[in-house]
């Protein structure tokens, strides 16, 4: 990206000789305010809350759900459950180093409004709250209405 | 939400560290905008037949309601000139 503007401007008539002094024009990705900036996000259901921290470039830091903390099938459906799963993300996030992190949810279950809280238990700042729940407009069919 | 910007829709930005707020901010709008309910119903398949009896029983709930509201707001108005002075 740089050499095709550099190589523009060193065409330019007039522009060939202050075109050395304007050396830094390449534009890379852009950066961020925030030292350590990552994106959580939380999928909530019925049956359980996943929790991954994960950094604007998307590499991941840590991954936690009810399930990995000892938590059983329907126990894992609960406030309780999602608040120690986000607050052992948190932990495990701010050994890596991560300070603000913007939340994105996904669904609507018990423990969505419960990781957040747990989340900011365990020492990470949010900085946004994003809901990216999941609305098909009219892709898949879902499953039958219960109790025919 | 795959093809847009991840932070630009349904987003509601935390000040002064007030979560709770936030989060109370985002249920509110997700509500009136009526995304809860059409997450919930999309849960199971609702068939074409009841879809159309839900949608004329909401039709004329809206226009009980908006009928209702109209009498009662006729009912209970006050602080208007006496009808009946001078007589």
């Amino acid at each position: 990206m740089s050499a095709v503007a550099w190589q523009r401007l060193l065409g330019a008539a007039w522009g060939g000789r202050a075109a050395a002094l304007c050396r830094g024009l390449r534009t890379g990705p852009p950066r961020l305010q925030d030292s350590a900036e990552a994106a959580e996000k939380q999928s909530a259901t019925d049956l359980s809350t996943h929790i991954q921290v994960v950094s604007f470039d998307n590499r991941p830091f840590a991954r936690t759900s009810c399930g990995t903390e000892g938590f059983q099938n329907a126990k894992k459906g609960t406030a309780i459950a999602a608040q120690t799963a986000a607050m052992a993300a948190a932990v495990k996030a701010r050994g890596k180093g991560v300070l603000h992190v913007r939340v994105m949810v996904k669904g609507l279950g018990p423990g969505r409004k419960a990781a957040i809280k747990g989340l900011t238990m365990g020492g990470l700042e949010v900085i946004s709250i994003t809901d990216n729940t999941p609305i098909p407009h009219n892709g898949c069919r879902p499953r039958k209405a219960r109790r025919m | 939400m795959a093809n847009h910007l991840r932070f630009l829709g349904r987003t509601v930005m935390v000040q002064n560290g007030n979560v709770e707020a936030a989060y109370g901010a985002l249920n509110r709008i997700l509500s009136q905008d009526g995304l809860v309910e059409v997450v919930r119903r999309r849960r199971y398949y609702e068939k074409p037949c009841r879809r159309r009896q839900r949608l004329a029983y909401e039709a004329c709930r809206r226009v009980y309601n908006a009928e209702m509201g109209r009498k009662i707001a006729f009912l209970a108005r006050g602080s208007r000139q006496d009808p009946w002075l001078g007589c």
